[in-house]
Formats: structure tokens, C-alpha cells, sequence
């Protein structure tokens, strides 16, 4: 295989961000003491997982060529949502059955309005996310209370442990619903669809596929999977706040992308945002390792993206669509 | 073609945006008509031009098509007032407009100019090119600018007003040049049908790339803009633009698709949201509200854009 096509496929991406990963912790254990230790990696592993659990919606959305930017809002509405209910006295699966549905309607209306009606997703989900967090805001007065009952933070704890593993149950119950995400994706009717219409938009329609229930199902099934990623945040963090899926805006995306998905749609797999998430958490570990500012991390993680899609992110020049 | 036609065809284009801001300006000026007397029309204008700015600077990118946006248009304003008033005015003491203007819009041209490498040349998803240049963007103003501080030239502060027609002028003038010329036709062809154009002969890298440098030099100037209305040097400022400034655009009836509209939409459009914030802030709602109100109408309003559009195509 020459050079050039060394990273054509998107196997060869994924493959590619695992070894980038692998070679940032490697740079790690090297440059600062303890960065392999158990501690740091667990907690690396923790962090990772809650990434990875707030990214399989905007992976799904990103292979069927729409953008997510309503992740970070339903987020906090989740994190917020559940930490009062389960504070006024509610039973907390009744909690999380009425935050989930919930998720699952604000998804839907994203991908009903932004499909039906032939809109860029970018402003639907973007002023859908809005109206979301200003109504949370407004039911809590903007001060939040509650906070996660023992089991969902020992689930997600840094010094839990699932069994004889040392890490949290989160870990194990990641690589399950990674395993599942996979399979979808790649052996059910539904995961053929997914990547039908976001290869050719025009021409899925024409192999039976619904172009609106399928962008229905799928933004539902991303405000979900961020529904939940607020639950754990919860957990994690102690306390409600509305904010706490802010970080997970740009991250989410910057994951799917550096794992090999194209932002048009048709291309990309959860094992590669996988090997994007563990890529974005070493770097961002290794910088605040190395004693740099909040500032400059992000200077650097923007740097650190750009020169990683541009070793195998790059586009077809127009002249090779022809 | 003809005036009366060409006003047709913009009020196709901006159709909506425009009859939303006849009904904006109406409620304003029913609700308020102390803060919008002709009088005050000067004042206004100066707090909207920003995000004018800022509406106007995004929309070359979006013209050229195929995912062609910019979202580091937010923190470019913030990193050239960070370098304007701390490191130009406040550290080197240069307060001569006929320095900092070139700066300032030397500044947003290298900038575009490695968005338009990163996105044309290296070939890298446009939302992700910028992405990383928003990243670094911000990073570097906050390490040079950690916390707010002051003052702004004198004369800088005065195009606060009133006066801050004359650079959104400026923009509409410029952008007027820039249609005159085939560039202007080649970055439409580019926008609607990439493929074609490039068989047609268009060098698309090249357009797509200008495209990229327009919006960094018109960045800078919106940069500078924010720096008169808010009179000092703000590292979290910056940032807040982009999307609403992308919001403006779409609103406008600019295609985010590329090869559709103008920057006449983009700042009808930036103007639409200025009166939205403003009719909501006088019902004296609290922020929570407000914003649920702002969504809400942001998706209506695409909506209805949308809608009207699809009542057009049939109608033909």
C-alpha cells in the first residue's frame, strides 16, 4: 500500500488514533512520575468512560451526516433534572425513567424539526439545547440542589472497584455498551441505514429508508445516551450543576472526528471515537501533567487536533469527486 | 438587471428576515419608544454593530459550500482585542488608528489565511479546522490576557456610537467591490455546485481560500468593533459571537449549504436577534426566560424560513 493511502480506510484511522493514544501515554509514563500509576490510570479510564458515554450519540448523528450541538445542554439538564427530583424524595429509577423519556422527546423534536423541514441541524439542536437549559434554569431559580444517591457515585467512583477488578463498574458496563453500540452499527438493518443515508441523502430514500424516522430515532437515541452521560456526571462530581456538560460541547465532536469520522456523513465507527476519546484524555492529562495553564492546554488541544485530522482526517480533493 | 428586480430577488433571498424585522421593529417601537426615538437610533446601532460584525465576517466561508464555516470568527474578535489594547496600546503604546486599523485586520487576514490552509489546502472538515483555531485562539488570548482591563484609544471609544455606521460601511462597501469583480461569481458557482464549477475551469481551492481570508480580515474588523463598544480589553467576550453569529446568518437566508445570499442577510439577520434581545429585555423577564424566548424563536424563525421557502418553490 503506497504512503499516501496509508490511512484511506477508516480501519486504518481508527488503528491509527489507538496508536497515537498509545504513544501519548507512552510520552507520559516517560515525562512525568506516577502518570502510570494506578491511581492515574483509573482515573484516566473514568474520565475517558464519561466521554465515551456522552459521545456514542454524537458518533451515531455524525455518521448519518447531522451535528449534535444540543449534547452539553441536555447534559445538564439530566445532571440538574435528577439530582432535584431524587432530592425532593423521589425513587431514583422512577428519576431516571422520567429524565430518560424526556431526553428522548427533546432528541426526536431535534431530528423531526431539522429533517422534515430540510434545516441545517447546527441551529435546531442549537436553539433546542437552549430552550432546554433556560427551562431548567428557570424551574431550579438557577441554584440547583440534590445530589446522586451512594450507588450511582460508587458506580462511577475513581477508587470503586467492579469485582476483582480495580476499576469501577462504569469501566466494565463501557466496554459492554461499546460492544453493543459496535454491533449495531455494524449488523442490524438499522446501522446499515445509518451509514446509507448519511453516504447518499438522496439516494436512501429510494432503498426504502425514511430519511425522518431515522433522523428521529437517532437524535432521540443521542439525547439519551447524553441523558445518561449527565446521570453519571452526577454521580461523579457530587452535586447538581446545569453547566457541568459545557466542557463536552466541542469534545464530543473533536472525538468522533479524530477517530475517523467525516463530518458529511456515510463514514466513521465507535471504535474510533473510542481511540478519539482515549487520545483527547492523554493529551489533556499529559498537558496539566506537565504543569501548563487551563489556557494554554486548550491552545494546545487545538493545536494537537488540527495536526492529527490533518495526518488522517483529510478530505478527497473536488477534483477525485468527479 | 434592474433595480426593482435586483430588490425582488434580495427580498426572495432575505424574505423573512426582513418582514421579521419590520414586526421587531414595530414591538420595539411600541414598547419602548423612549429608548428607540430617532434620537437614540445612533446609540443602538453601536451596541448591534458587533454582532453585525460578527454576522457579516461569517458569511464569505459560508458561501463557499461543501461545510464551509468558521467558528473561530467569535474568538478572533476577542484575541485581536486582546492584542489591540494590551499588547499594541497599553504595553507598546501605539494609539495611531493608522496603525492598529492595519493590525487589526493584519491580524484577521493570517488568521483566515491559515483557516483557509487548514480547510482548502491540508483539506480539513471545515467545522474542525476552526474548531482548532477556536481552541487556540482562545488559549492564547486568555494567557495574555488574563483578566479584563482598560482603557481603549480615545478615538477608538468613539466609534462607539453613532459613528460605528462608519466601519459597518466600511464592510457593506468593500463587500460591494468584492461583487463587482468575477470572484464574487466564481465563489456563488463554487458554493451551489463545487464539482461544476471545477469543471467549468474555477480553481476552487483558490476561491474557497479567499473566502477564508475575507471573513479573517472582516473578523479583525468586528474584533475592533467589539473593542469600541466595550471600551477596554475582555478575554471572555470573544468567544460568545460565534454562534449567534452563525445563528444571524442562517436567519438571514443565507444557505448554510453555500452559494446563497449575502452579507445584506447575514446583518438583516444579526439585526433581527439585536431587536429580539432588546423586545425581551424590556418585558424585563428574567435572563432564564429570556433565553428559553431566544431559542425558541431562533428555531421558529428557521423554521419559518424554511417553510416560506418551500411555499416559494411550489409557487413556481
Amino acid at each position: 500500500m503506497a504512503g499516501r493511502n496509508l490511512f484511506a480506510t477508516t480501519n486504518a484511522r481508527v488503528v491509527g488514533a489507538f496508536c497515537v493514544a498509545a504513544l501519548l501515554h507512552l510520552a507520559g509514563t516517560m515525562l512525568i512520575p506516577g502518570y502510570s500509576s494506578p491511581f492515574a490510570v483509573r482515573a484516566m479510564l473514568v474520565l475517558a468512560s464519561l466521554l465515551a458515554v456522552a459521545s456514542i450519540g454524537q458518533t451515531l448523528v455524525v455518521i448519518m451526516g447531522g451535528i449534535d450541538l444540543s449534547i452539553p445542554f441536555v447534559i445538564g439538564f439530566a445532571n440538574v433534572v435528577a439530582a432535584q427530583l431524587y432530592g425532593d424524595g423521589w425513587n431514583f429509577v422512577l428519576v431516571c425513567g422520567l429524565v430518560g423519556v424526556l431526553a428522548v422527546l427533546i432528541g426526536g423534536l431535534n431530528g423531526l424539526i431539522a429533517r422534515s423541514l430540510d434545516i441545517q441541524p447546527l441551529i435546531v439542536t442549537l436553539g433546542i439545547g437552549m430552550v432546554v437549559q433556560g427551562l431548567v434554569l428557570l424551574w431550579t431559580a438557577g441554584f440547583p440542589s440534590g445530589s446522586a444517591p451512594q450507588a450511582v457515585s460508587s458506580f462511577v467512583s475513581i477508587g470503586g472497584s467492579a469485582g476483582p477488578l480495580p476499576v469501577p463498574w462504569l469501566v466494565p458496563s463501557l466496554v459492554v455498551v461499546a460492544a453493543i453500540v459496535v454491533l449495531v452499527l455494524e449488523r442490524t438493518p438499522y446501522g446499515r441505514r445509518l451509514y446509507a443515508l448519511g453516504s447518499n441523502p438522496g439516494a436512501a430514500p429510494l432503498a426504502l429508508i425514511d430519511p425522518v424516522r431515522m433522523w428521529v430515532i437517532t437524535y432521540a437515541a443521542s439525547a439519551f445516551f447524553a441523558a445518561v452521560a449527565g446521570v453519571l456526571l452526577l454521580g461523579f462530581t457530587g452535586s447538581a450543576y446545569g453547566d457541568v456538560g459545557q466542557p463536552y460541547l466541542f469534545q464530543t465532536i473533536a472525538a468522533v472526528v479524530v477517530g475517523g469520522a467525516a463530518l458529511v456523513g456515510g463514514r466513521g465507527s465507535y471504535l474510533g471515537t473510542i481511540a478519539g476519546v482515549l487520545v483527547l484524555t492523554e493529551i489533556n492529562t499529559l498537558l496539566i501533567g506537565l504543569g501548563f495553564q487551563p489556557s494554554a492546554v486548550q491552545a494546545a488541544l487545538g493545536l494537537i487536533i488540527v495536526l492529527l485530522v490533518s495526518l488522517y482526517g483529510r478530505e478527497r480533493h473536488v477534483s477525485t469527486t468527479i | 438587471m434592474s433595480p426593482l428586480a435586483r430588490l425582488l430577488s434580495l427580498g426572495r433571498s432575505v424574505g423573512f428576515a426582513v418582514v421579521l424585522l419590520a414586526v421587531l421593529l414595530a414591538v420595539n417601537l411600541i414598547l419602548s419608544p423612549a429608548r428607540f426615538q430617532p434620537g437614540s437610533w445612533g446609540a443602538l446601532v453601536g451596541l448591534a454593530a458587533p454582532l453585525i460584525g460578527a454576522a457579516i465576517a461569517s458569511t464569505p466561508v459560508i458561501l463557499a459550500g461543501r461545510g464551509g464555516i468558521d467558528i473561530s470568527v467569535g474568538p478572533l474578535m476577542g484575541f485581536v482585542n486582546a492584542v489591540v489594547i494590551q499588547m499594541l496600546f497599553l504595553k507598546a503604546g501605539i494609539s495611531s488608528p493608522l496603525l492598529l486599523v492595519p493590525a487589526a485586520l493584519l491580524i484577521g487576514a493570517l488568521v483566515g489565511a491559515a483557516n483557509g490552509f487548514l480547510a482548502t489546502i491540508v483539506r480539513i472538515q471545515p467545522i474542525v479546522a476552526t474548531l482548532g483555531t477556536y481552541l487556540i485562539l482562545t488559549g492564547v488570548t486568555l494567557t495574555i490576557l488574563p483578566a479584563p482591563i482598560g482603557p481603549a484609544p480615545a478615538w477608538l471609544k468613539t466609534l462607539s456610537g453613532p459613528l460605528s455606521m462608519l466601519p459597518l460601511a466600511l464592510m457593506f462597501i468593500a463587500w460591494w467591490l468584492v461583487r463587482r469583480t468575477p470572484y464574487h461569481d466564481q465563489l456563488m458557482a463554487v458554493g451551489s455546485d463545487d464539482r461544476a464549477a471545477y469543471t467549468a475551469g474555477v480553481d476552487v481551492t483558490r476561491v474557497r481560500f479567499i473566502a477564508y481570508v475575507m471573513t479573517g480580515i472582516l473578523g479583525g474588523c468586528a474584533g475592533l468593533m467589539l473593542t469600541a463598544l466595550i471600551g477596554s480589553a475582555d478575554p471572555n467576550i470573544g468567544p460568545t459571537y460565534t454562534l449567534i453569529a452563525i445563528a444571524a446568518v442562517a436567519l438571514g437566508g443565507v444557505s448554510l449549504a453555500g452559494g446563497r445570499g449575502g452579507i445584506a442577510g447575514a446583518a438583516i439577520g444579526a439585526i433581527d436577534i439585536f431587536l429580539l434581545q432588546s423586545v425581551l429585555t424590556t418585558f424585563n423577564v428574567s435572563t432564564f426566560v429570556l433565553q428559553i424566548a431566544y431559542g425558541a424563536i431562533l428555531v421558529l424563525a428557521v423554521m419559518l424560513t424554511a417553510l416560506q421557502e418551500r411555499l416559494a418553490m411550489r409557487g413556481r
